[in-house]
């Protein structure tokens, strides 16, 4: 479905930021990306999505989805893109709602950005995709502010739209590391039983190697812009290649692991 | 070990209300009591808004309770005089979670080692080279650091600079809040180890919070669970994975992730959100999550109780 190959970015002059890097996804697959901060996670993300910052430039390799070329995309063939087979979830959905406009004014605004359909409409396609994320009384949540839900209500009105038009690959950049845990548990299964049913594939970028541990299929672990391990979770997880990947394993904190006092 | 005179630091039913508009308040902390034991670390898990930032601010003087008594060797710090107060700060230090933010960037690292000791006259200024070198030992890092500005550190030197600081007045009490939680995992690991050795080596008491509840398992001997500004249960460190008895520890704890989980079992997960701390229904806290809730949890609220050794829990059920 998605297939990436030698992919190079770079911001102005400075080094890239990310260096020949290749990715193979099939439909109804998770990939999660791990990674520290700075490893070139966000411009992967940025580049499927063509959103580099306008110093940021693609100076090689090749991006297929779906057997097309993301490359030769005008900027309208981009923009009939994004939304609707690729979506993307942000760490915190409560920054990409506007805050001074309703939830449901924004949904259909986003509706009907992508499809010609009435208000009405669109209003109620809203609500069967919140009914869908379990949230409580959709009525009330769509004529709320974003400041008056919860954080893990918000994370679920963001996946409710990105899902809206079932897209073919999710991207998911961070999208429990602001909840509780608690809060990430039930979004964590939500978004799995989402993949179940639309058979969606999904990136997931995330620092919590726990999550990705628990969803992925493929783990993909990055370092300064290159993949130091990539393979089926169970390979990664157990088998690791690189040195990075075991400091990175022996590191994380386990409720039955070693103890400091 | 949980003698009386290994006791440094007690609170009894401590309680934090903020005044919000329209005559309510906002119950941070409710009525708690813990206490705190010589090279001893207490943990605090909760999720965030349940009060644990508030209960340690409260520690420090951050913050003034609106009732309840700290005692700290018997006495209640909060009728002492400004005086009295200024000075027992030294014996209660803590670390924060960011240290850009809490280190002046404009201040060299000798400089920020060296104000608490300078302010409380300790030192003299000529012995500023010769006590930034003995602590940046301490925090394993090279004496030439002592120059540089904290903007040119990492994340981890940076952190343990501010360890260093929160120690130079040989406090009884280090208070971590989320000391480690910027950190990437393998710097995290390696600042967890400098911390429980100062401990063994100063027995100094510390309170710990972090939200990784794993991460305060592996660091504290005792764990208190929070909820909605009360604590539902107490248990020692290593028993938190799987001894845990009251509903949401055990629920806290079946939604964690971690890597050696059965990777097919279905999480577990609470339903609903948190009640607003502005109105706390009476009864029990959990309530409204709870699952095995009875009747006697909507009207009466539980309060700690024995369960075992070492080990309290706050909940109406047989558990």
């Amino acid at each position: 479905m998605l297939s990436i190959s030698n992919l190079t970015v770079q911001y102005g002059e400075n080094p890239p930021a990310l260096e020949h890097f290749n990715l193979e996804m099939d439909p109804g697959e998770i990939v999660c990306i791990v990674g520290e901060s700075g490893s070139g996670k966000t411009t992967i993300i940025r580049s499927i999505m063509g959103l580099l910052p306008s110093n940021g430039n693609i100076v090689e390799g090749s991006m297929y989805f779906e057997g097309n070329s993301l490359l030769s995309y005008s900027k309208e063939q981009w923009r009939s893109l994004r939304g609707t087979k690729i979506s993307i979830i942000f760490q915190d959905s409560g920054a990409m709602i506007n805050p001074i406009r309703k939830i449901k004014h924004q949904f259909v605004e986003y509706i009907r950005t992508h499809q010609t359909m009435s208000s009405h409409e669109a209003e109620n396609l809203g609500k069967e995709m919140l009914a869908k994320m379990q949230l409580p009384s959709v009525d009330n949540i769509m004529n709320s502010y974003a400041f008056q839900l919860s954080g893990g209500m918000r994370q679920r009105v963001g996946i409710a739209m990105a899902m809206t038009f079932q897209p073919k690959l999710l991207m998911a950049d961070e999208p429990t590391s602001a909840l509780d845990v608690t809060t990430q548990a039930q979004i964590v299964r939500q978004i799995l039983e989402l993949r179940n049913r639309f058979h969606t594939g999904i990136i997931l970028v995330t620092h919590n190697l726990g999550v990705a541990a628990y969803m992925a299929d493929k783990i993909m672990v990055m370092k300064d812009g290159h993949i130091v391990d990539m393979g089926k979770r169970s390979k990664v997880l157990q088998y690791p290649q690189s040195d990075y990947t075991k400091k990175l394993l022996a590191s994380v904190p386990a409720l039955d692991g070693e103890r400091y006092v | 070990m949980y003698e009386k005179e290994n006791m440094i630091l007690e609170t009894r039913h401590l309680v934090k209300r903020f005044p919000v508009a329209n005559h309510r308040y906002l119950t941070a902390c409710d009525d708690i009591s813990l206490k705190f034991y010589r090279g001893q670390t207490l943990g605090i898990v909760g999720e965030s808004g349940c009060g644990k930032s508030t209960f340690m601010k409260m520690l420090v003087h951050l913050e003034e309770p609106s009732a309840g008594e700290i005692l700290f060797h018997g006495e209640d710090i909060l009728k002492f005089s400004k005086k009295k107060r200024r000075l027992n700060r030294c014996k209660i230090q803590m670390v924060f979670q960011d240290p850009m933010a809490s280190f002046d960037p404009k201040m060299r690292i000798r400089d920020i080692i060296c104000e608490p000791l300078l302010n409380f006259n300790l030192i003299s200024k000529k012995d500023k080279n010769s006590i930034a070198k003995e602590f940046l030992e301490m925090v394993e890092l090279p004496a030439e650091m002592a120059d540089r500005f904290p903007h040119s550190l990492s994340g981890g030197q940076r952190q343990r600079i501010g360890v260093a600081r929160a120690l130079t007045l040989n406090p009884e009490i280090m208070i971590c809040d989320e000391a480690t939680s910027a950190l990437d995992v393998s710097v995290q690991k390696s600042i967890m180890e400098l911390i429980a050795r100062l401990q063994r080596e100063k027995g100094i008491s510390i309170g710990f919070i972090c939200h990784d509840v794993a991460l305060v398992g592996q660091i504290s001997h005792q764990v208190a669970v929070m909820y909605l500004g009360n604590i539902v249960e107490i248990l020692p460190g290593d028993h938190l994975k799987d001894q845990g008895r009251h509903p949401y520890t055990k629920a806290l704890m079946s939604s964690i992730f971690h890597l050696d989980m059965d990777f097919q079992k279905k999480i577990e997960s609470l339903e609903g959100d948190v009640p607003s701390p502005l109105n706390i229904p009476p009864g029990c806290p959990f309530q409204n999550r709870c699952k095995q809730r009875i009747k006697r949890c909507l009207v009466e609220k539980p309060y700690l109780k024995e369960i075992g050794e070492q080990h309290f829990a706050a909940c109406h059920l047989d558990i």
